[in-house]
């Protein structure tokens, strides 16, 4: 008898939870708006435009869907706060991916399908963009990708747009920066088998190889711990300098584990490098390590440090590339919608249009392909903090 | 008209179900414990997009082929694994399902990490239900046939099995294959549908998926794998109205399930009305607890 209390009891009691949680949720999802009340005010006068996000917000990627979700809200939060739009209000809607492509074509449809979003900031990782694209494509809703740097993403489809620097486009412009301007020659790429490493890869190794000379490619996996056997190979070619073609975590490592068999090179890599943790794990093994990047908080323009203190007073952390680059990405989007219009189609016209648009992460243009054209960062690791050089 | 969004979950539902009851042949009714399904998937996922990308051959085929392919490679890991039972299984269709990932992720031809796009949209919902309607069919058939009850004598009891006459290794392998065959269809349905594939989504997690809808849903029971495939496909799609706390609700459904009825919505019991309060698997378990506690002893 009472076996059976007790399983009524947890019963009710996690249905309690369920129940109190699930309000939470919705309080946060309407957070970022100016509050039911207000809006309900404001709704004979002014349009609601929806604009959707999809990334990540649960699983082993959650850190990179959570920036961008904040990047977008604090753009939506200016918008809304400062009636910067007239008549317009914007809603926040962040959809879930759990960082699985299929999972992030559910949640594309249900924005396009469900929702009737009019624009969506999103994917994040590429495999989210490559699978949304046909949806947002037949739907006709414009999507732009504040962080999938995949090669030839947007091509082809008028829908899909993005907002951060292509692979290519970073490792090509360090190599020709390391040859002209470090004077370096002999070069190793290190790079991760997935399509963030092989992109760079395959970039840095044709730009390096035509200017100089590349003597060893070695690959390794995420989450590896080890990789002595390839350092022990690209120690054999004594080489100059390592492009890492990877993220923080693994680059750290591969830089203490150099430094521990005397393996002393200039060490390079591209934006997966931007982020605390770099140092933080590789301490004196990373000093002087180069580094293209989208975003540096650093910079000391206002517009910057305006996005830093917002972001560390909402969220109570430092910003990365990811939220920067989110926050042009929405910043475009509410251009798009002050130039052109509300509807879906005004806001593609406006994204495709944008020219010079200045943003946190540089001056940004979208080209014919939907492809971003910005400058490229270049930071180097001085005293354990980033320094930007270029 | 339905909403696009709707029809893309009904679609899923549809390619789950044909995942989880080809699942179910091999976990629930022959009772090998598989957890590289998605690996099979895969498998016929690529096969599929790649007869039809590089072949350019008509959609029939190019599921067909990928089923086929699938059917292979569940015969070829079959062969020399059915040797090994239980959790020694289950390890190595662990590892069989990294080894197929590991091998997409650095094949040329399948692109690698980046993974295949501009894979024709063949699969519609009249595909997706004629395919869940064949794959049912043939599963009922083989379970009700002579087959179908060596399979489940496998189950209960191997070495009672073979002494019957039944040869196991023939059976299993059988099931493996059939198994596969079936995951290589919902592949090949999965990739002409999202016209994109990728290495990573078939990992452990959505193996351990599959096996949680068959076991959600009741094993060896083929209503069980129906109602497991589409309660799992689509709690999680109706529970994004709880945003963040998505898979809080969701983690906490499915204890409560567990709680409350440990041999699925569809445990046997149900449907042979018999007074036994667990499942015959749980009851030999726990015979053989009690064994070894007494030789421990």
């Amino acid at each position: 008898m009472t076996k059976k209390i007790l399983s009524l009891l947890s019963v009710l009691l996690l249905l309690a939870i369920l129940v109190s949680s699930g309000c939470g949720g919705n309080d946060q999802a309407s957070g970022p708006d100016p509050g039911p009340a207000q809006e309900g005010e404001e709704t004979p006068e002014s349009t609601v435009v929806k604009v959707g996000m999809v990334g990540p917000l649960s699983g082993g990627a959650a850190t990179y869907g959570q920036s961008v979700r904040n990047g977008v809200e604090i753009a939506v939060n200016e918008v809304n706060e400062n009636n910067e739009i007239e008549g317009v209000v914007l809603e926040l809607l962040a959809e879930d991916s759990e960082g699985d492509w299929s999972k992030a074509a559910n949640a594309f449809s249900k924005l396009a399908e469900q929702d009737k979003v009019n624009v969506i900031v999103g994917g994040v990782l590429s495999s989210e963009s490559e699978a949304g694209g046909p949806i947002i494509m037949s739907a006709q809703i414009p999507t732009i990708s504040p962080s999938s740097t995949a090669t030839g993403l947007t091509v082809g489809n008028p829908y899909l747009f993005r907002n951060c620097l292509s692979d290519e486009v970073q490792a090509s412009q360090l190599a020709e920066y390391a040859v002209t301007e470090l004077g370096l020659s002999k070069f190793a790429i290190l790079y991760t088998n997935n399509d963030y490493g092989v992109a760079l890869k395959n970039a840095f190794e044709e730009t390096a190889g035509s200017l100089a000379e590349v003597l060893a490619v070695e690959a390794f996996m995420d989450n590896d711990e080890n990789f002595k056997p390839q350092l022990t190979n690209i120690q054999q070619q004594n080489p100059e300098a390592i492009f890492i073609a990877g993220y923080y975590t693994e680059a750290a490592k591969i830089a203490q584990q150099a430094k521990e068999q005397g393996l002393e090179v200039q060490l390079l890599g591209a934006d997966g490098f931007y982020s605390p943790v770099l140092v933080e794990i590789g301490a004196d093994a990373v000093e002087g390590a180069i580094f293209t990047a989208g975003f540096h908080s650093g910079d000391e323009s206002p517009a910057v440090q305006n996005f830093v203190t917002k972001y560390r007073e909402l969220f109570n952390e430092e910003p990365d590339m990811f939220a920067a680059q989110a926050y042009d990405a929405a910043r475009i989007v509410i251009e798009a919608i002050k130039t052109k219009g509300t509807t879906p189609e005004q806001i593609r016209e406006g994204i495709a249009e944008t020219e010079n648009f200045p943003g946190i992460t540089g001056n940004t243009s979208i080209d014919e392909e939907g492809d971003t054209i910005k400058d490229v960062l270049i930071l180097k690791v001085e005293g354990g903090a980033f320094d930007r050089i270029r | 008209m339905i909403s696009a969004y709707y029809l893309q979950i009904i679609i899923l539902v549809g390619i789950n179900i044909i995942m989880a009851s080809s699942l179910n042949l091999i976990t629930g009714f022959t009772g090998q414990l598989s957890i590289g399904h998605a690996a099979f998937m895969s498998v016929g996922a690529y096969a599929s997009a790649l007869v039809t990308l590089k072949l350019g051959l008509p959609f029939f085929v190019s599921l067909l082929c990928g089923g086929l392919v699938a059917a292979f490679f569940g015969i070829l890991i079959g062969i020399p694994t059915l040797k090994l039972k239980g959790d020694y299984l289950a390890i190595a269709t662990l590892g069989f399902g990294e080894i197929v990932r590991i091998v997409f992720l650095n094949l040329e031809i399948t692109g690698g990490a980046v993974g295949l796009r501009g894979i024709p949209k063949d699969t519609t919902l009249l595909w997706v239900i004629i395919s869940v309607l064949v794959t049912l069919f043939v599963l009922y058939r083989i379970i009700r046939s002579r087959v179908g009850r060596a399979l489940i004598a496998i189950r209960e009891d191997e070495t009672a099995a073979e002494s019957m006459g039944i040869n196991t290794t023939y059976y299993k392998i059988l099931a493996f294959g059939v198994g596969a065959f079936f995951a290589g269809l919902g592949g090949g349905l999965f990739s002409h549908y999202f016209r994109y594939i990728q290495p990573n989504s078939f990992g452990f997690l959505k193996s351990i998926e599959y096996l949680c809808m068959v076991v959600l849903g009741g094993l060896g029971n083929m209503w069980g794998s129906i109602i497991g495939a589409a309660a799992l496909t689509a709690i999680p799609e109706f529970l994004r109205a709880s945003a963040d706390y998505r898979q809080l609700f969701y983690g906490a459904i499915l204890v409560i399930m567990m709680r409350l009825r440990p041999q699925g919505i569809m445990g046997e019991e149900i449907l042979s009305k018999s007074n036994l309060t667990e499942s015959p698997f749980l009851s030999k378990l726990k015979l053989r607890l009690k064994k070894q506690k007494n030789q421990d002893i």
